[in-house]
């Protein structure tokens, strides 16, 4: 496997040089992020998130399926995600890396297995028809901290996303044209937002918050955090990498928790924007 | 304070895991001299990966240990061994830990421009240099590039060999060399490995058994066990023979020697079972005794006489 | 949907019958595995995982050699009859690439791999029984099977799973409770309390996740205080048995009747 062209030995010096300083080469504090920018395209469901340099596309779409028969009364989401040479040429085709199935397992365990979404919600009738959502992400560029950006892209779709009312009468379901009648809001028990924090192989470098293409590829270990307004966590990933102290790790948590306070008013304002210029017509 | 009890759980609920599942007498021959804080002579003492040995002020760190807040720490579990103001800690079982000088039964896996690579239970492959073997010819003649074309000749993929230890590059691989008339290829025997902490050092690794079996004891847990081969058979200076030295094709073996390898290979597979270091004397006392036996070959392995045989030698553990 | 077993009981046991803190019965089992360079099998309740260590040693494709520092290679495979629904998980598997992409991480500061350039570590799981606990166990085995092969490590690396039940932290899980439970894995390095690796899954208030962090990290000790008893006896057996062949009475190394000179 030919590895990607590590920085440079000087460069490195200067990062970890300038790190240990809590300066960053960007200009951020330690614990800053870069603020997210949310474009929603024409159609619902359709968000593109960028971090910076890192850009990442998110889309949803909603069919009508037979459920499993083991979870008749719940509606499936499923998560598709691309990764290709497109957003930085680490990544290839073939066998995924090491960080593609990390990122590939996070969102899964962010987006899907937290709850996020009222599955129960998303049945039609039971054990006959339910609301199969497929959420794709396309990562577009990387240029560091790509599963934030991928699980903010995803939470703001499934979050923007409406799907078509539905009438059920008897056996019979009818589904209403959005032009007919208004599109219904996912029902979304809560909205996990995802932190990482990157740490250096010198103790006394503090963490930081969001690293960098060049942050991520020097540091010695990544701290996911995903949880929500509510001071919920959903999702807490540190594989391996430098050891910490329990208080250091707590420490982040807290961090943690007043960010997503502060991410989810960026969100929550970004689609009442969106939603406010959207002229939603219904006869 | 909370405490963690095992499952199933004591009727002392502070009762710590570990005390419930020993019993109290085995509880006190594991505390033997592990809490020994100094150096005694003769006091063995064991350490594992993570414990603090001593100060490292007052003394050095060596192999197995690292120096952390001023503390020498031991990184392997094995016994703690002082030269001086050296702490070192020798694992009990690992890879075979090259010295310069060293005698190794290696397996060649590759051939390289100018070089061979041997496998010799080390972390990497030894190298053997083409200029480290003695080549036909004479001993101090010069290697040509017709050498360099027909190394397979001389060995090639899966061969096996005998050398020494001649240095070691700069990532710590090791080179061998083979320019001795003791060294060189192994022919009508069979190979037999071992943990390499088993082989100590002895005067002469070349052991001839009375059985007419010889026994090269690899330093690195590499074994080679073979027909005798009489001293006034071997190729002297100045009848240096290429074809007999290089030669791939084994002697004619009789049956009682072939029945000698076979005995002895098993002997030592048995030993190294019941971790019992390989010298002569205890290979040829092992010997005596599986003879006087009669036995069949192939009841070594089966592990009641294998205890048998180790207790007779009033070594090893009893399992 | 699971049925409605009583996680806790009102007099303070679990559905095993232990207390909240307790942890299953650890058995440690050092023995040689094959022509293996370190093994070991550790059961803890009913999962069991076996893990063999090969290296360092020559790496088998050269372009994947580090010149200043062995590779780790962890490769795991589950059984198909450890689960109670027999199902067979191919290697790609994207759950088993990413436990032991963290079981890789996990090692890597842990293990003195700058000793051995140019050389590669094999680690292979081998996953027996699953009966919850799972990532635990392997990063248990590992350790020990690491310490059998003579791989110096900074220190041992104990891992232990929590989770909470309403308000109640418990110790070491089952699938059962697994299941119905918030839980998380927690590794620590026991000389200096440090944690390397820190998962969960579930949704967890920030207090909760807190109260079973920090017991987590507490219990770690415990685990390391009996994987250090298992590799000590194994020292002290091994060392005892080559000790009583050093001191056999006729191996006088002065005797020299049978060897050859020169």
């Amino acid at each position: 496997m030919p590895r990607p062209p590590s920085p440079s030995i000087p460069e490195k010096e200067f990062v970890y040089g300038a790190l240990k300083q809590s300066l960053r080469l960007d200009g951020r504090a330690m614990l800053e992020m870069r603020t997210p920018t949310l474009t929603f395209g024409p159609e619902l469901g359709w968000v593109e998130c960028s971090l910076g340099k890192t850009r990442v596309l998110a889309q949803i779409d909603g069919k009508m399926v037979k459920p499993p028969p083991e979870r008749p009364l719940e509606g499936m989401i499923t998560i598709h995600s691309e990764l290709s040479s497109m957003a930085s040429n680490e990544y290839e085709l073939g066998r995924p890396s090491d960080q593609e199935v990390t990122i590939t397992r996070m969102l899964d365990k962010v987006l899907r297995r937290s709850d996020a979404v009222d599955k129960e919600s998303l049945c039609v009738l039971a054990g006959q028809r339910v609301w199969h959502i497929r959420l794709t992400i396309h990562v577009l560029s990387d240029s560091g901290n790509m599963l934030d950006c991928a699980c903010l892209a995803g939470i703001v779709a499934l979050k923007h996303f409406r799907r078509p009312e539905v009438e059920v009468v008897g056996d019979e379901i009818t589904i209403h044209h959005p032009s007919e009648r208004a599109p219904m809001p996912l029902s979304m028990h809560h909205t996990p937002y995802c932190f990482t924090f990157a740490f250096f192989p010198d103790p006394s470098t503090p963490p930081l918050l969001d690293p960098s293409h060049l942050e991520e590829t020097l540091s010695a270990g990544l701290l996911s955090v995903a949880l929500n307004a509510q001071r919920e966590l959903c999702v807490v990933q540190k594989a391996g990498g430098v050891p910490l102290a329990p208080e250091d790790v707590l420490r982040i948590m807290d961090v943690a928790v007043q960010k997503a306070k502060e991410l989810d008013k960026i969100v929550e304002s970004a689609l009442q924007d969106d939603w406010a210029g959207r002229n939603v017509e219904v006869r | 304070m909370i405490s963690f009890a095992s499952f199933p759980s004591t009727s002392e609920a502070s009762a710590s895991y570990a005390q419930a599942r020993h019993p109290p007498e085995v509880e006190e021959e594991l505390g033997m001299d592990l809490d020994e804080d100094d150096f005694d002579e003769g006091v063995q003492r064991l350490t594992v990966p993570g414990e603090p040995i001593t100060s490292s002020h007052a003394f050095m760190r060596g192999h197995g240990t690292f120096v952390d807040n001023e503390e020498v720490i031991a990184s392997v579990a094995g016994t703690v061994e002082r030269v001086n103001k050296l702490i070192t800690v020798r694992a009990v079982r690992s890879r075979y830990n090259p010295e310069v000088g060293d005698l190794v039964v290696g397996r060649i896996t590759e051939v390289q421009p100018r070089r061979w690579k041997v496998d010799a239970n080390s972390r990497q492959d030894a190298v053997l240099m083409l200029s480290s073997v003695n080549l036909p010819g004479g001993v101090q003649r010069r290697k040509l590039e017709s050498d360099e074309l027909q190394m397979r000749t001389f060995f090639e993929e899966g061969d096996l060999l005998v050398a020494e230890v001649q240095a070691f590059f700069s990532d710590g691989a090791m080179s061998l060399h083979t320019r001795s008339l003791r060294y060189g290829k192994l022919r009508n025997g069979q190979l037999v490995s071992v943990p390499p902490i088993l082989i100590r050092r002895l005067k002469s690794h070349f052991v001839a058994l009375p059985c007419g079996v010889d026994l090269i004891l690899g330093l690195n847990g590499y074994i080679w066990v073979s027909k005798h081969v009489k001293e006034s058979e071997q190729e002297g200076e100045e009848g240096f023979d290429a074809e007999a030295v290089y030669s791939n094709r084994n002697d004619v073996i009789d049956d009682a020697t072939r029945i000698a390898i076979s005995r002895v290979s098993n002997i030592i597979k048995v030993l190294a079972a019941h971790f019992v270091p390989l010298t002569d004397t205890v290979l040829l006392e092992a010997y005596e005794w599986v003879v006087d036996q009669e036995s069949h070959v192939k009841d070594l392995l089966h592990d009641e006489f294998g205890e048998h045989l180790v207790a007779s030698l009033g070594v090893g553990i009893r399992q | 949907m699971s049925s409605r077993v009583e996680i806790l009981n009102d007099g303070g046991f679990r559905s095993d019958g232990r207390k909240q803190y307790e942890l299953r019965d650890i058995t440690i089992d050092l023995s040689q595995q094959g022509t293996a360079d370190g093994s070991a099998i550790i059961t803890h309740g009913l999962t069991q995982v076996m893990v063999t260590v090969f290296g360092p040693r020559e790496a088998k494709m050269r372009s994947q050699t580090l010149h200043d520092r062995a590779v780790l290679n962890v490769e795991m495979s589950v059984a198909p009859f450890s689960t109670g629904e027999r199902r067979k998980r191919s290697r790609a598997d994207r759950r088993i690439l990413e436990l032991s992409a963290a079981i890789e991480s996990t090692f890597e500061p842990v293990v003195q791999t700058s000793l051995y350039p140019r050389s590669q570590i094999d680690i292979y799981i081998h996953v027996l029984q699953q009966d919850g606990g799972l990532l635990q166990a392997c990063i248990n085995a590992t350790t020990l099977a690491l310490i059998t092969a003579g791989v110096p490590l900074l220190d041992f690396v104990c891992a232990v799973s929590g989770g909470v039940h309403s308000t109640e932290p418990l110790l070491d899980l089952t699938t059962l409770e697994e299941n119905d439970l918030p839980n998380l894995t927690v590794a620590v390095m026991p000389r200096t309390r440090k944690v390397t690796l820190v998962t969960m899954e579930t949704r967890l208030h920030v207090e909760r996740f807190r109260d079973i962090f920090e017991l987590a990290c507490e219990a770690g000790q415990t685990i390391h205080k009996e994987m250090k008893r298992a590799v000590k006896d194994r020292t002290v057996a091994l060392v005892g048995a080559m000790d009583a062949g050093a001191k056999h009475p006729s191996g006088d190394p002065d005797r020299d009747l049978t060897m050859e000179d020169r």
